[in-house]
């Protein structure tokens, strides 16, 4: 089973996610929201915001970048090439919070959502028998 | 002709004189049409009105409940159904230049169930371009342009289902059908001051629906109450062979009776600590008080976190790479360039750059939580918060750098499927409404239809609608 990871999510994340997700996942206005009012209007908060990517993590941007560039550079705007750019780069992070849950082989991917409608039955309550006494813990 | 007032009222209250042969199918079809055509340019509400359908069918309606037979309480009601479900010859746009010429030749299951029942189709409500799945960055993000807000038309109704908001607040028809992968139910409802209930991932069945993300996409009612939601979900859930996504035949049927109350269990809430960094103060008050409603009227109500982990990056993560892979052909032919959003003309190149291991992960991550919110059902039936931190923001704001905010119950809540309704709560000082949201275990959508309808007998929120001239 996974353990837990810091999901704790910067604004400037949240942002990306909006590019992503966007599926009306919620977004609010930054001035009514006040532990990160100033971070929307300060351009250089931003960069303080914005979370560290290791060298690997960069190259991995790079790649993606350069990937889309490849395949569908000649329509793309110089104005889109950037924030193509942007938005790959806010990829990243989420997913190095993902990759580091620790999940375990044996865990299952929900290929297809089935929601939990169908639980373990409880095991009914096994009549009261007393131990033979010589039975050691965690036989 | 039915004076202004009926357009408010619930499906319940509409039933009762419709069977009652007091109030004609007809004359009501034709008060919403009327209502519709003058308002709902206004609010950008509709992609299209379907007066000859919803004509036709009002007669067909008024016909039967003359000889006798009346199917139930949503027969001759009028609805709009957002314009990404199919229509049999009626365009069905999915809000996106690209398809604005699309017709399918069959109706999707909702609209199959919603006629079986004999609810009137009056048009297919406006909506956000490919209900967001390639992102937007503003709310004019869509082919009917910005919907505006019945309760303050220089804001936004929130997104994806913006038309079907706007419509039920405007009392232009009596409900509308929505669907949410994340949010596009719950926080319209919250923004326009309607109720709306998100179903459990396959309960009702998404066959001739646009697909966004297929693991997360869900179909649900948006309407004047609680108890109308219900009887809406009565008619549209059910397994269907046509869905592989729905849930088996003894899990997917609803029904509803009020009379079900009586017999219903005492609820245990769990209000929710960390599911909103912050309130606006607008909605703090508001939600303040909607606590107190919850504690006085409900079995117990104890504080409760969400579990931490990625969640709301795992949910990312998999609606970006579905969406890439249901919109590919329009992603590689490069007609998403026609779509009108900036963002959402080029996010499609980079969702399609996440590699098959890291969904994997995303959705071994889901299963994870899927667990741990099961545990947190066997303490509490529901878990309560503010359906948004906010209300309706400006139309002109930017929402990608000027609106964020963490959002793990919503995260949470959609990758695992599970059901929520949004109530209204309340209003801020500018007269903006609030929204009150229930979340249930996954199958258990009765006991958050059970939590709203519970606290709309103890307050009058609902029944307030904005003044419209």
């Amino acid at each position: 089973m996974g353990n837990k990871s810091n999901s704790a999510i910067s604004r400037r994340d949240f942002a990306r996610r909006a590019a992503f997700v966007s599926a009306a996942a919620s977004l609010a206005p930054s001035n009514l929201l006040s532990s990160e009012s100033s971070a929307a209007t300060l351009p250089a908060q931003h960069s303080l915001n914005a979370p560290k990517i290791s060298r690997e993590g960069q190259a991995e941007v790079e790649s993606r970048i350069q990937s889309i560039f490849a395949q569908y550079g000649d329509r793309l705007s110089d104005a889109q090439k950037a924030d193509i750019r942007r938005l790959a780069t806010e990829a990243q992070a989420p997913l190095d919070r993902l990759r580091a849950f620790a999940t375990d082989n044996g865990d299952g991917p929900g290929l297809y959502l089935k929601p939990l409608m169908e639980r373990e039955k409880k095991p009914s309550p096994v009549p009261t028998t007393r131990k033979p006494a010589t039975v050691p813990k965690n036989s | 002709m039915p004076g202004e007032e009926i357009v408010y009222l619930s499906v319940s209250e509409l039933a009762k004189r419709i069977e009652s042969k007091k109030l004609s199918p007809v004359d009501l079809t034709q008060a919403y049409l009327d209502r519709s055509q003058k308002l709902g340019p206004r609010f950008n509400a509709y992609a299209r009105l379907a007066p000859e359908i919803a004509l036709e069918q009002a007669k067909a309606a008024e016909k039967e409940i003359q000889r006798g037979h009346y199917r139930g309480a949503l027969h001759g009601i009028p609805y709009a159904a957002k314009d990404l479900l199919a229509v049999k010859g009626l365009p069905t746009t999915w809000g996106a230049k690209p398809y604005a010429n699309q017709v399918f030749d069959y109706n999707a299951t909702v609209i199959e169930h919603l006629n079986r029942v004999g609810a009137v189709m009056i048009g297919k409500a406006s909506m956000i371009e490919l209900a967001g799945g390639m992102g937007y960055r503003f709310a004019s993000a869509s082919l009917q342009g910005e919907a505006k807000n019945p309760w303050d038309t220089t804001c936004w109704t929130c997104g994806s289902s913006s038309g079907s908001g706007a419509i039920v607040a405007a009392g232009l028809a009596a409900f509308a059908i929505g669907t949410e992968t994340w949010g596009s139910i719950v926080c319209p409802s919250a923004f326009c001051g309607v109720s709306g209930l998100r179903p459990t991932y396959g309960r009702v069945s998404r066959y001739g629906t646009m697909a966004l993300a297929p693991s997360m996409d869900k179909i649900g009612p948006m309407a004047r109450s609680a108890e109308d939601c219900a009887r809406i979900f009565a008619a549209i859930a059910g397994h269907d062979l046509k869905d592989r996504g729905t849930v088996p035949i003894d899990k997917g049927a609803f029904t509803y009776s009020p009379s079900m109350e009586l017999h219903s269990r005492p609820l245990k809430i769990g209000w929710l600590t960390n599911a909103w960094k912050s309130l606006a103060p607008g909605v703090a008050k508001p939600i303040e008080t909607a606590s107190r409603v919850l504690k006085r009227y409900f079995s117990s109500v104890k504080d409760v976190a969400l579990p931490v982990g990625p969640w709301e990056d795992a949910g990312s993560i998999i609606v970006a790479v579905e969406s890439a892979a249901s919109f590919r052909s329009l992603i590689r032919s490069g007609r998403v360039s026609e779509l009108t959003d900036p963002l959402g003309q080029i996010a499609g190149y980079v969702n399609e750059q996440y590699s098959a291991a890291d969904y994997l992960q995303a959705l071994k991550v889901r299963e994870i939580v899927q667990k741990k919110m099961d545990g947190m059902f066997e303490t509490f039936d529901i878990i309560a918060t503010a359906a948004q931190p906010i209300a309706a923001t400006p139309l002109t704001l930017n929402l990608e750098t000027d609106l964020a905010f963490p959002d793990p119950l919503g995260g949470i809540g959609n990758i695992c499927g599970l059901p929520a309704m949004s109530v209204p709560c309340g209003f801020t000082e500018k007269n903006l409404p609030v929204g009150l949201q229930f979340v249930g275990r996954a199958g258990d959508d009765f006991a958050v239809i059970q939590a709203g309808r519970t606290f709309q007998l103890h307050t009058d929120w609902h029944k307030k609608h904005p003044k419209i001239h």
